[in-house]
C-alpha cells in the first residue's frame, strides 16, 4: 500500500467511524475454507474408524458407503489438507523473508500474561480485560494447536499409510503407537475445535471476519485494540522499497520452487510410495482335497473257506452253505415253495414243481439258474455259487 | 436482531451434541461377542402300527450273516442287521417298517436300484419323517447342494448316522455327550480324511484323538452340524473370527489352559480385524484378503503359538505369514501387529505410554479450554445482567 492510498483511507475514517478493516486477506479465506472442509471430512471419517465397534460408527460408516469408501475418502481429505499445508508453509516463508511481515503470530510471554489476565478478569477479581493485538492469545493457541496436531497427524499418518517402509527403519511397534497417537491427537483436536472454536468465534459473537474477510472499527477496537492502534499510526505494515521486494523475490521463488516440488515428490510419498499393503493381494490358501474318502468297512459276512475236492460232499461242506444261507426259509417246518435244505433227502427231491439239483448237470438245475440270475431273496456269495455247481458237476454226492 | 439469536441456539446445539458424542463414544468402545450353543432335538417317538411286521419276524431272516443281494452294478448289498448292534441303537424300538415302509410281507417287493448309493439315496429322506427339525437344517447344507446338483458322493443322513446303529448321541436335556464328541471326526473323515489327517496333527485334534479332551473343537463346533455351510464362501470367511471367539473368548474354557481371552478384542481393534468385522456388519458376502484368524494360526492344521517348529510365537514364522500378502516385508514388520496383546509396560510400552499420555493430554487441554469458556461465559452473563455490554 502506498502512502498515499494510507493517507486517503486515514481520512476518510475520521469522516466515517464504522469503516472496514481487512482481516483476512482472500488466499487466507480460501485457505480456511479448504481446511474447514477437509479438517471435517478427516474427522467425520476417521472417528468412525477409531470407534468402529460402536453402532453409530457403523451407521457412519455404511452411509460413507463402507469401510473401503470411508478410508478413501480420509485419504483424499488428508492429501488436500497436505496439500494446504505446502501452501501455507511457502506463504508463510514469502512473508517471513520477502514481506518481513510482523510475526504476529509467535507466541510470547505477553500472551501467557494475557490469558492469566483474561481469566482473572473474568473470575470477577479484575475489572479490566487485557488488550491484545492482531492475533489474541486465543487464536494463537488454535493456531499451534492446529500446526502441532497437522503435524503430528501427517507424521502418524504416513506411518499407518506405509507400515512396510516405516518399519524397514524403525521398529514395527512404531505402527501400533502411530495409530494410538493419531486417534488420541485426532480426539483431540475435534473436542478442541468443538470447545475453543466453536466459542471462541461463533457462540460468544459470531465472527464473520474469516468469511467477510472484514472488521468494523468497532469490533477492532473491542478484539485487537492494539493493532487498531498499530494501524491507526501507520505502523502496523511497513513495506520495503519495490526495488529491494523484488531482489528477495528473485531469490526467494526459486527457493520455494525446489521446496515445493520436494514437498510434494513427500505427498506423492503418502499414497505412490506402498501398494503391496493396500492392492488386492488374493488370500493364499493351500488347496485342501475336500472328498478323500476312506476305504469302505467291508461288508460283514460269513467267511467262507476253501472247501478241499476230497470234502465236496453234503455232509463235509455242502450242507452247511445250504444250513447257513438257505435254511431260513427252505426248512422242514417252512418249506417255502415246498423246497426245504434240511437234509440232504429233502434237497434231492426237490420243490413242489420239481427237482432243483440235477446231478452232474449244474446248467440245467434251477438251483444254479436262479441263484445265477439274482434276485433271490437269499443269495449265494459267488464263491459258494461255484462251490455248489462243482458239487453238482461231480454228482451231487452225500458222503 | 433474531438472526443472531438463532444462528446462537444453533451453535448451542451443536457444542451439546458434539461433547455428547465425544462422551458416548468413549463409553461404547467394546462390546462382548455372543456365542450359541449347539441344539439337538429328540425325535419324536414312533411306534410300529399294527399291521407291519414286528422287528423279530424281520430279524429273523435279516439278523443272519450274510444275507446279500448282488445289484445291477455288481456291488454286494448287505441285508444283515446285526442285531447286537441295532440292541443298543438309538432306533431299537422303531419299527423297521417305519422307514421300510414298502416292505409289509414276503417276499418283498424287488429291489429297484442298481448301485448301493441309489439305495441309500432313495431311502434317506424318510429320516425327516422323525427328524423334521434336522433334515430341514441339511436341505441348506453344503451336502445337500452337493446333491441336489447330481454329485451322489455327498453326504446324506445315513453316512453319518447309520440307521441300524447310530446311538444316543445327546443326554436329557440335549446336549450332545462327551463321549460322543470323541468320534464327531471320524465320521467325518469317512469322506475328508486328508482333512481329518490334518486335523489330527492339530493343538485341538491331538488333544481329542490323544488325550481324549472334549474341549476343544471337532468338526461340528467350527462347520456346524446338519446345516453345515460352504466354508470356502465370502460369508463364512468374514464370519469365522466369531466361530472361534466362541470358544477362546469363554473364560470357562480358556482359563484351563492359560490362554487369553482377549484375542478376539485385540484382533478386532487392529486395522486387520477392523476391516473385516466392518465388512461382516455392512458388506457380509464382501470379498477380501484381509487375514482372519485361520490365516495366520492355521485351518485345519492349527498349532500351538509356541509350537517348536511352526509356532507364531517364533517371529520368523509371523514374519512368513505376513509376507503372504505383503511379499516387502521385513524383519521389524510383524511387530507392527501387536500379537493379541493388551499394551503394557511389558509389552508394547511405547503403544501403552502413547495411550497413557493421551489419557490425561486429552482431558488436561480439553479441560482447561472449558474451564476457560465456562469462566467467560459466567462473567457475559453476569454483565449481561447488569445491563453493560459487552463484546
Amino acid at each position: 500500500m502506498s502512502k498515499k492510498k494510507t493517507a486517503r483511507k486515514q481520512t476518510r475514517s475520521i469522516i466515517k467511524p464504522m469503516r472496514l478493516y481487512e482481516r483476512f486477506h482472500w488466499s487466507q479465506r480460501i485457505s480456511h475454507a479448504l481446511l474447514l472442509t477437509s479438517f471435517s471430512m478427516l474427522g467425520i471419517t476417521g472417528l468412525p474408524q477409531k470407534f468402529s465397534t460402536t453402532g453409530w460408527a457403523q451407521a457412519m460408516i455404511q452411509f460413507f458407503g463402507g469401510i473401503e469408501t470411508t478410508r478413501l475418502i480420509h485419504h483424499i481429505s488428508a492429501i488436500v489438507l497436505m496439500l494446504l499445508a505446502i501452501y501455507h508453509i511457502l506463504d508463510v516463508g514469502y512473508k517471513i523473508f520477502v514481506r518481513r511481515t510482523r510475526l504476529s503470530m509467535l507466541p510470547g510471554l505477553q500472551d501467557v500474561k494475557d490469558a492469566f489476565q483474561v481469566f482473572v478478569y473474568n473470575l470477577g477479581f479484575s475489572k479490566k480485560r487485557p488488550q491484545m493485538g492482531r492475533y489474541t492469545f486465543e487464536e494463537k493457541a488454535e493456531y499451534w494447536a492446529l500446526i502441532w496436531g497437522t503435524a503430528i497427524m501427517a507424521i502418524t499418518g504416513f506411518m499407518m499409510w506405509n507400515p512396510i517402509s516405516t518399519a524397514r527403519i524403525l521398529p514395527g511397534e512404531i505402527i501400533p503407537a502411530a495409530k494410538a497417537a493419531h486417534g488420541g491427537e485426532a480426539l483431540l483436536a475435534v473436542m478442541a475445535i468443538i470447545v475453543w472454536h466453536m466459542y471462541g468465534v461463533h457462540l460468544k459473537r459470531f465472527n464473520k471476519a474469516m468469511f467477510t474477510g472484514k472488521q468494523t472499527e468497532a469490533e477492532m477496537l473491542h478484539e485487537h485494540p492494539l493493532e487498531l492502534a498499530d494501524l491507526k499510526a501507520g505502523i502496523a505494515q511497513r513495506l520495503a522499497p519495490p526495488k529491494t521486494l523484488r531482489k528477495r523475490q528473485t531469490i526467494y521463488y526459486p527457493v520455494a520452487s525446489v521446496l515445493s516440488i520436494a514437498m510434494l515428490i513427500g505427498i506423492y510419498g503418502f499414497f505412490g510410495r506402498e501398494k503391496t499393503a493396500i492392492t488386492t493381494v488374493l488370500p493364499i490358501s493351500n488347496p485342501v482335497p475336500i472328498y478323500v474318502p476312506q476305504t469302505p468297512t467291508p461288508i460283514p459276512t460269513t467267511i467262507t473257506t476253501p472247501v478241499p475236492p476230497g470234502m465236496l460232499t453234503w455232509d463235509a461242506s455242502i450242507g452247511a452253505i445250504f444250513q447257513s444261507k438257505c435254511s431260513l426259509c427252505h426248512n422242514s417246518s417252512l418249506a417255502t415253495n415246498g423246497l426245504s435244505f434240511a437234509s440232504y433227502a429233502d434237497a434231492l427231491r426237490g420243490a413242489s414243481d420239481g427237482p432243483v439239483i440235477v446231478p452232474g448237470d449244474a446248467a440245467n438245475s434251477k438251483l444254479v439258474v436262479i441263484q445265477s440270475a439274482s434276485g433271490h431273496p437269499g443269495q449265494l456269495s459267488p464263491e459258494e455259487l461255484a462251490t455248489i455247481k462243482n458239487w453238482i458237476i461231480s454228482g451231487a454226492l452225500e458222503k | 436482531m433474531p438472526k443472531s439469536k438463532n444462528y446462537r441456539r444453533l451453535m448451542v446445539i451443536i457444542l451439546v451434541f458434539g461433547i455428547g458424542l465425544v462422551v458416548v463414544s468413549l463409553v461404547g468402545l467394546v462390546r462382548p461377542v455372543a456365542a450359541s450353543p449347539i441344539s439337538a432335538q429328540v425325535p419324536r417317538p414312533v411306534t410300529a402300527s399294527n399291521s407291519s411286521p414286528d422287528n423279530a419276524t424281520c430279524l429273523a431272516c435279516h439278523g443272519k450273516p450274510g444275507l446279500t443281494r448282488i445289484l445291477p452294478s455288481g456291488e454286494t448289498l448287505s441285508l444283515t442287521i446285526d442285531s447286537s448292534h441295532f440292541a443298543g441303537s438309538a432306533h431299537k424300538d422303531i419299527a423297521c417298517s417305519e422307514c421300510h415302509t414298502n416292505i409289509v410281507s414276503y417276499p418283498h417287493p424287488a429291489l429297484q436300484v442298481q448301485t448301493i448309493r441309489e439305495f441309500s439315496l432313495q431311502m434317506y429322506t424318510i429320516c425327516q419323517k422323525c427328524h423334521q427339525e434336522q433334515y430341514n437344517k441339511t436341505l441348506d447344507s453344503v451336502h445337500m447342494r452337493a446333491v441336489a446338483a447330481g454329485n451322489t458322493n455327498a453326504a446324506i443322513c445315513t453316512d453319518c448316522h447309520n440307521p441300524h446303529t447310530q446311538l444316543v448321541i445327546t443326554d436329557q436335556n440335549d446336549v450332545l455327550l462327551p463321549e460322543a464328541r470323541l468320534s464327531i471326526p471320524e465320521i467325518c473323515a469317512r469322506c475328508h480324511s486328508a482333512i481329518y489327517n490334518a486335523y489330527k496333527q492339530s493343538v485341538h485334534g491331538a488333544a481329542l484323538t490323544q488325550e481324549g479332551n472334549t474341549d476343544v473343537p471337532t468338526c461340528i463346533d467350527c462347520h456346524g452340524v446338519h446345516n453345515i455351510a460352504d466354508p470356502t464362501t465370502n460369508t463364512f470367511r468374514l464370519q469365522s473370527p466369531q466361530i472361534c471367539a466362541k470358544c477362546h473368548t469363554d473364560p470357562a474354557i480358556m482359563d484351563k489352559y492359560g490362554i487369553s481371552t482377549q484375542v478376539l478384542n485385540t484382533y478386532v481393534a487392529d486395522f486387520h480385524g477392523t476391516t473385516v468385522t466392518l465388512f461382516e456388519k455392512t458388506t457380509p458376502d464382501q470379498a477380501t484378503n484381509k487375514p482372519v484368524c485361520f490365516d495366520c494360526h492355521g485351518v485345519h492344521d492349527i498349532k500351538r503359538v509356541d509350537d517348536p517348529v511352526y509356532g507364531l510365537q517364533m517371529k520368523q514364522n509371523l514374519l512368513l505369514a505376513c509376507q503372504r500378502c505383503h511379499p516387502d516385508a521385513t524383519t521389524n514388520f510383524p511387530d507392527a501387529w501387536m500379537s493379541h496383546y493388551i499394551p503394557s509396560p511389558t509389552h508394547y510400552q511405547i503403544v501403552y505410554y502413547v495411550n497413557l499420555f493421551y489419557k490425561f493430554f486429552i482431558p488436561g487441554v480439553i479441560g482447561s479450554m472449558g474451564i476457560f469458556v465456562v469462566s467467560d461465559i459466567v462473567r457475559r452473563l453476569i454483565e449481561r445482567r447488569k445491563g453493560a455490554r459487552h463484546s
